[in-house]
């Protein structure tokens, strides 16, 4: 039998919320956070709205100055949630009161998995002055170089700075990495973190995701490509016109449950199973039929050791794409047919974190079941009458069981399903 | 886990690297200890304080990749890694195909992204003439929002590219751990197969950072080494001398195959990948500890993940980049794992004759350590003249080793603080 593994922490940020309980309270009132952008002034924009976290410093968010000028937006997000996951667990405060050899043991055998995004345009912006000042000739740029560009230009840029910063700040040694993958990195992050504890290679992991894709020139690409509302982010209606990019990150410690019980950490859910596939027709393309997140789905509750009747609610991807919403119905109702459970989504609320969402509607999906409740798609007027009947709903359903799927979909034609379990008790 | 976990078999390999631009005339060069360090061609570093790289060399593309709408999606490293792909999986002699698409996985370590200078050139000429960034002109002013370039600039861009060539439709991730990509992504692969989502995976990796953005960030940081008048020496891992590491670009790519269905089809096995180590260092961004704290644990782990013992390692395809700290810190990490087994073990870094790969260098060393195994020769580590008495092990100098191998590890650490470590073994020692 490979090792059960639980949920002992959790952070998340967002537009909607600095933790998960002020998240899920903007999600359960219905009142969205996707305002006018404010990091630059975007009023002519043919796309003006995003989910970004309002009037945000984000070099409040993580203490350590010296910290501030290596790490950009997303980084300080990621760092923020993770620093919450590991508070929630007590797990620092426990391994400092061992012995020396046994908190060498415990850092070794805490791994750390970080999804990250799409990366930064702005960071590049760096070298506009020594572009100015080369004006097109290459041997003054190399000789201007060192006098014009900060030293540190490579490491505030590297996509790893989540994972290499929560290893110094917690000591943290285990195994880990860094998934690259668009949307689906966060909750890829969480699949290979369950992986190397049910394998034995750490006895507790982080899973980071992180984004912070608000940026003047990630906005207009975005738009170009069409993937972007003028108006709002409203999923499985009929009226929606395009997805917005949000800002965010959350974080999961996951740990094996017998580590959990021996320092008597807090639970608050199972990592049942994870399915991962892609529909390899390109970056951009989402095949009509969804045949590859049905797929997923399948292998998820194929892993999870459960069948469709069991799952309690679906969070969708729900990203309110014409195309992405309409073969994420067909998906879902092809593995549970007739008796598809509640479905909702998150994204209205907060709009598309990328990278993160995978595991921020991890978190919330893990609190909602905790209360019992569905949430509904406060956005929603009109079901779109090509979607199947889904069932989701403008109102509050109730979940058929502690059992949620979580699905995802990015670039690449990557598509994921998480399936998780929440634990008994009451509501936090 | 209960019983053995499933054994995994390498059946193919795809190389372009500084020395070749395949398997065999890379294998070749190594063995006649033929540099690929030369003054860089790509553009005109002649302003730059280190006007030297490992450049892949007459890389045509389009003599592999007939697809020229998929080589508009394609960097240059994403390029180099479809060429990789298509000879590892040539090589291997099987390809995603019908069903069984669904149990082909792909991973890969992708080097860092973003605009090429070119792109942001023609953003900074439209949005910010003064050097201050003007968003709003990126609206006008007939600036080309190319899709294309958005498409190339994303992170999973390259594995994209490969699913969708190749028809793979498991499991795909593409993974970022800096110089440790490649390695990762290998031994992720590994794992793949052992816990049954995959039975066969493409994994590898690939990176070219021999652009001016690339050069510049490894400059300012005073990485490399500047001994422009000397490129085929500039690289000397281990060397009393050493003076940072050479920038490199290229692609390495494996097949991997659960052991039992290789056999059946009568595959070729060049090795088992065996064990798979991996640690974070969280010591600095740039650096190990001194002690080898953080590799030390990512070799024990591969050890213990292939079930061999310390003894049966012959060969060691160090990380060995030739900067002062890591080549230290490696040899400290590599006494404390083997102690008086230590000096058996031949060691050498490949990166004295192409340099740097960064994020294609683990999976390319992790092919090479299937190619020593399999012709039974270790290659040399060049330009070791002045041995570093605190790097006091068993290098291979002067001439390649004919030596038989049972277990071979490959290092790979990178900045950020990720360890790799990879075991393969001989697949004679498997049937036994």
């Amino acid at each position: 039998m490979s090792a059960r593994v639980v949920v002992a922490g959790r952070g998340a940020i967002c537009a909607a919320g600095k933790s998960p309980g002020e998240i899920w309270d903007a999600v359960r009132t219905g009142r969205p956070a996707i305002r006018p952008i404010q990091q630059w002034d975007a009023s002519g924009w043919p796309t003006s709205l995003a989910g970004e976290i309002a009037g945000l410093d984000p070099r409040a968010l993580v203490d350590d100055r010296k910290l501030h000028k290596l790490l950009q937006r997303s980084d300080l997000l990621g760092l923020y949630a993770a620093d919450r996951a590991l508070d929630e667990s007590g797990f620092v405060a426990y391994r400092d009161a061992l012995d020396p050899p046994a908190v060498a043991a415990a850092n070794d055998r805490t791994g750390v998995y970080v999804g990250m995004g799409g990366g930064s345009y702005q960071n590049e912006y760096e070298f506009f002055p020594l572009l100015t000042t080369a004006n097109g000739d290459l041997a003054t740029f190399g000789r201007e170089l060192a006098a014009t560009v900060n030293p540190m230009w490579l490491l505030r840029s590297m996509p790893n700075n989540v994972l290499c910063h929560i290893g110094i700040r917690h000591g943290l040694k285990g195994p880990n990495a860094c998934l690259t993958n668009h949307s689906v990195s966060g909750s890829l992050a969480v699949a290979e973190a369950a992986a190397a504890l049910r394998a034995g290679e750490a006895d507790r992991a982080l899973a980071v995701g992180h984004d912070a894709p608000v940026e003047p020139q990630m906005v207009l690409y975005y738009h170009q490509l069409g993937l972007l509302s003028a108006e709002g982010l409203w999923p499985f209606d009929a009226r929606r016109s395009g997805s917005l990019l949000g800002e965010g990150a959350a974080a999961l410690l996951l740990e094996t449950e017998r580590a959990a019980v021996a320092r008597q950490g807090r639970v608050f859910g199972e990592f049942l199973g994870s399915g991962c596939t892609t529909e390899a027709e390109g970056l951009l393309a989402i095949r009509a039929d969804g045949d590859g997140l049905a797929s997923a789905i399948a292998l998820a509750l194929d892993d999870a050791e459960m069948h469709p009747a069991e799952v309690g609610m679906i969070v969708a991807h729900g990203s309110a794409t014409r195309q992405s919403d309409a073969s994420e119905a067909l998906a879902i109702r092809r593995v549970f047919g007739a008796t598809t459970p509640p479905v909702t989504a998150f994204k209205w609320a907060f709009g598309h974190p990328l990278a993160a969402s995978g595991i921020l509607d991890s978190v919330l999906a893990l609190v909602a079941l905790r209360h019992g409740v569905v949430p509904g798609v406060a956005t929603l007027r009109e079901l779109d009458p090509d979607l199947e009947s889904l069932p989701v709903s403008a109102r509050p359903q109730a979940p058929r069981s502690d059992v949620a799927l979580v699905l995802n979909r990015g670039f690449s034609g990557c598509n994921t399903a998480l399936v998780l379990r929440a634990a008994a008790g009451q509501a936090p | 886990m209960t019983g053995r976990p499933r054994r995994v078999a390498i059946t193919g390999l795809g190389l372009v690297t500084p020395v070749g631009n395949d398997v065999a005339a890379t294998w070749h060069a190594l063995l006649a200890g033929r540099s690929g360090v030369a003054p860089i061609t790509h553009f005109d570093a002649s302003g730059f304080p280190v006007r030297i790289a490992a450049e892949v060399k007459e890389f045509d593309p389009r003599q592999t990749i007939e697809d020229r709408k998929l080589l508009k999606f394609a960097t240059r490293s994403h390029v180099l890694g479809l060429a990789a792909a298509e000879e590892a999986l040539r090589d291997a002699g099987i390809r995603p195909e019908g069903r069984d698409a669904t149990r082909w996985a792909c991973v890969v370590g992708s080097g860092k992204t973003g605009l090429g200078i070119g792109e942001l050139e023609e953003v900074r000429r439209h949005c910010a003439p003064d050097g201050h960034f003007h968003p709003d002109r990126l609206l006008t002013d007939g600036f080309a929002m190319d899709p294309l370039a958005f498409c190339r600039s994303q992170t999973c861009a390259g594995l994209s590219l490969l699913l969708q060539r190749f028809g793979i439709r498991g499991y795909a991730s593409s993974v970022h751990t800096a110089c440790a990509s490649g390695s990762q992504a290998v031994g992720t692969a590994m794992k793949l197969i052992r816990r049954g989502t995959a039975d066969c995976v493409l994994a590898g990796g690939f990176d070219s950072m021999i652009d001016p953005i690339g050069l510049a960030s490894f400059c300012l940081l005073g990485a490399l080494s500047t001994d422009n008048e000397t490129p085929e020496r500039a690289s000397r891992p281990f060397d009393a001398t050493r003076n940072g590491f050479v920038l490199g670009e290229g692609a390495g790519l494996l097949v991997l195959e659960a052991w039992d269905a290789a056999r059946r089809r009568g595959a070729r096995i060049y090795a088992e990948l065996a064990g798979d180590g991996n640690s974070l260092s969280s010591y600095r961004i740039t650096d190990s500890h001194p002690s080898g704290d953080g590799p030390i644990q990512a070799m024990r782990q591969a050890l213990a993940s292939a079930g061999v013992l310390p003894e049966e390692v012959d060969y060691l395809n160090a990380h060995g980049t030739s900067t002062l700290m890591n080549d230290k810190s490696e040899c400290a990490a590599v006494r404390a794992v083997f102690g008086s087994h230590a000096g058996q073990i031949g060691v050498s870094s490949t990166k004295s004759l192409m340099g740097h790969l960064i994020a294609g260098a683990g999976a390319v060393e992790a092919a090479l350590c299937a190619l020593a195994i399999h012709h039974g020769v270790l290659p040399v580590n060049a330009n070791l003249t002045a041995p570093d008495p605190e790097c006091d092990l068993d290098f291979v100098r002067g001439q390649p080793r004919v030596r038989r191998i049972r277990v071979a590890l490959s290092n790979s650490f990178g900045f950020g603080g990720s360890n790799s470590c990879l075991a393969l073994r001989n697949p004679d020692e498997v049937d036994v």
